[in-house]
């Protein structure tokens, strides 16, 4: 009777941590596998099916993040078109399979994952970028799943200037794009402020600033302000495109500073803290959680 | 309740030992938990809310946001009347389910039984009625704030008898919030953490003044002056501490006595017995199946005196005894080990010093009166 209990109290054992085992990485169970063919197969039709008023504007995907995600606060396109973010508290990087709702790879700044008020990514050929709200700017590399990785940290010295929120490459002038959500400099108050911040190979980042005053940039609106939470280029016109959670606003203005358009955000966020353009004619924002849960949305662009 | 009890039993094989029990407990809990988890997908969204999803994984697919879907693990104020109702009723029964290991706890790992049972039931009543309050404040600092106005029109004027007391209403309290906020996970922790280390503290008696004599360094002298008592009836040596006694030291003592008496012999006619070996065990039954087959062969003659069993701790064994002259007291002890192996803690035989003093007395009275 004895063995016969601790037989059972054993097996109950191995039953226990076999259903405690975690789900190995990349697994998709049948059913998921379907779903994801489905969704797939649905973001191409709504993408190939002609714009017309009643779609204009709608969602034509959205994905609700894990929780781990709840303060999402940047959306960052590889070259080759994958979507990178990151929470807002630790350098844990995600990789979203955006068109399929998919959850495809994590990897952290170091281990354990530095921590920091990050609030902006990009990526710049092989190496992806950080930005702190101080502006203290943290490279690494592209990690592989689960990995760690070295990373190295760059201070802008523009702490004092601005609370950065948003920042983006333009391959153009080969410079990072640090878009002021706060300014603190008097002087400079009254502007949408972009700093540039142009990487040279073997030589030291040189700076300079583009400031748009902003009631050419509000326009007709009737917002009190303008903080950008984040910004990214338009692949097909090279524009600067940023969101602004506090106005739930969207805007365009050209490398030059001239105001391409300024209005709402379309659709529902609650706080809108996340930006990207795909090639493929996506608008992806992301928000954080607020009263719902933090999500991707995909709306068609232009 | 006495199914738990029957169920705690046939995994603990009967022992009654309270680390084998509480082991079982939250074994059996912690199965539970899991089966329930993996069969029934809507308590873990429920139960642990917010909480529920802080893995993420390579491969995960996230929920669908157009489809009308809400969010995988939605927050209290996002749940239906009727998901609201189980998530509370979830979260008040894990509340229990941690803190009645505590109340067990509480009533038997301390020395004495006069424990207040008003207590006992706060620490059952407390949690639960916490968890409610956090459930229903949740993170709104204007109920916060209400409800510290509340509390303070409230009078609470308890003095706790022991100051370990208010620890456990302290743990109950903490218990409580956890489960509050969606996180059992803390509450198991907490509980299960503080019911072993309280558990290891009684065992070992853990804090007690090293310059405080225990026991058994206390009644040696005593026991000893008894032991030698001339006319056999054996004066108590100090009344004073004999009536500082509790009725159940008292019983013990006077169950001593007898012993003593026993092997001392009384009305001047020779003792029948000559020593005490004295077995602590954790398994008495099938120890005294093997003392006694060394006793058999090692002794003239032997007698069980007295079983003292105990729960957490080794029960006693008492046999009075009497050695052959062939057997001394080394070898009968060895015997006794080497039969019995683990299944005893100690083997010791006692009051032979006090009788070797008692003959020696006796003998230079003897000398004395012939010089004379």
């Amino acid at each position: 009777m004895t063995r016969l209990r601790r037989a059972a109290a054993g097996l109950l054992a191995v039953w226990a941590g076999l259903a405690c085992r975690p789900a190995q990485g990349g697994e998709l169970t049948g059913k998921e596998r379907l779903e994801v063919t489905a969704r797939a197969s649905r973001l191409e039709t709504a993408l190939a099916s002609p714009d017309s008023s009643d779609t204009r504007g709608a969602a034509i995907a959205r994905w609700i993040l894990p929780e781990t995600l709840r303060e999402i606060s940047g959306l960052a396109l590889t070259a080759d078109g994958r979507l990178l973010t990151v929470g807002d508290e630790r350098g844990k990087v995600f990789e979203v399979d955006y068109r399929r709702g998919v959850m495809v790879k994590t990897f952290t700044l170091g281990h354990p994952a530095v921590h920091g008020d990050f609030e902006a990514i990009t990526v710049v050929g092989d190496t992806v970028f950080l930005l702190a709200s101080d502006g203290v700017l943290y490279e690494f590399p592209e990690g592989a799943d689960g990995e760690a990785v070295p990373y190295t940290i760059h201070d802008t010295g523009l702490a004092r200037q601005c609370e950065f929120e948003g920042m983006a490459f333009d391959p153009t002038i080969h410079s990072l794009l640090l878009a002021c959500k706060k300014v603190h400099d008097k002087a400079l108050q009254q502007s949408l402020l972009i700093y540039r911040w142009r990487l040279q190979p073997g030589r030291d980042p040189t700076l300079s600033q583009l400031a748009v005053p902003l009631k050419l940039v509000i326009g007709t609106n009737g917002w009190d302000g303008l903080h950008p939470s984040d910004i990214t280029i338009d692949p097909f016109t090279g524009n600067y495109v940023m969101i602004a959670s506090r106005e739930k606003a969207l805007i365009a203005i050209t490398p030059a500073g001239d105001v391409v358009f300024a209005r709402p955000l379309q659709g529902v966020h609650d706080q809108g803290e996340g930006v990207a353009i795909t090639k493929d004619s996506i608008l992806i924002v992301s928000d954080e959680r607020v009263t719902g849960p933090a999500v991707i949305t995909l709306y068609r662009w232009p | 309740m006495s199914f738990f009890r029957r169920l705690i039993d046939f995994f603990t094989l009967g022992s009654d030992r309270p680390f084998a029990r509480l082991l079982a407990y939250y074994t059996g809990l912690a199965l539970l938990v899991v089966v329930v988890f993996q069969f029934v997908p809507v308590v873990p969204r429920l139960l642990l809310g917010a909480h529920a999803s802080t893995v993420t994984r390579a491969g995960q697919l996230l929920q669908d946001g157009l489809t009308g879907a809400r969010s995988p693990n939605p927050t209290l104020d996002e749940l239906s009347h009727l998901e609201l109702a189980f998530a509370t009723t979830l979260i008040m029964l894990t509340t229990l389910a941690l803190m009645l290991p505590v109340s067990w706890v509480f009533m038997s790992a301390r020395r004495t039984r006069d424990f207040n049972q008003s207590v006992v039931q706060a620490l059952i009543f407390l949690p639960v009625v916490v968890a409610g309050i956090v459930l229903v404040v949740q993170t709104s600092l204007a109920l916060a704030f209400s409800l510290a106005g509340i509390v303070a029109g409230l009078r609470f004027r308890t003095t706790l008898k022991d100051v370990r007391d208010t620890v456990y209403i302290f743990l109950g309290i903490g218990v409580g919030l956890a489960a509050g906020v969606q996180s059992p996970v803390v509450a198991a922790v907490v509980s299960v953490t503080f019911n072993f280390v309280v558990l290891l503290a009684w065992r070992y008696d853990f804090g007690r003044n090293v310059l405080e004599p225990t026991a058994s360094s206390q009644w040696t002298g005593p026991l000893g002056d008894l032991a030698v008592a001339k006319n056999g009836n054996g004066d108590v040596p100090d009344r004073d501490l004999v009536l500082a006694l509790t009725p159940e030291k008292a019983q013990a003592l006077t169950e001593r006595f007898n012993r003593v008496s026993a092997i001392l012999g009384s009305n001047g006619k020779k003792s029948r017995f000559n020593a005490i070996v004295s077995i602590t065990t954790n398994g008495p039954n099938q120890a005294q199946r093997q003392v006694e087959r060394v006793l058999e062969k090692a002794t003239k003659r032997w007698k069980l005196d007295e079983v003292i069993t105990n729960t957490g701790k080794p029960s006693q064994l008492f046999y009075l005894v009497r050695s052959r002259k062939s057997s001394s007291r080394d070898a009968l002890l060895t015997a006794i080990r080497a039969s019995a192996g683990d299944t005893i803690a100690t083997a010791e035989m006692e009051i032979s010093t006090a009788l070797a003093k008692e003959s020696g007395e006796k003998r230079e009275e003897r000398k004395e009166k012939e010089r004379a």
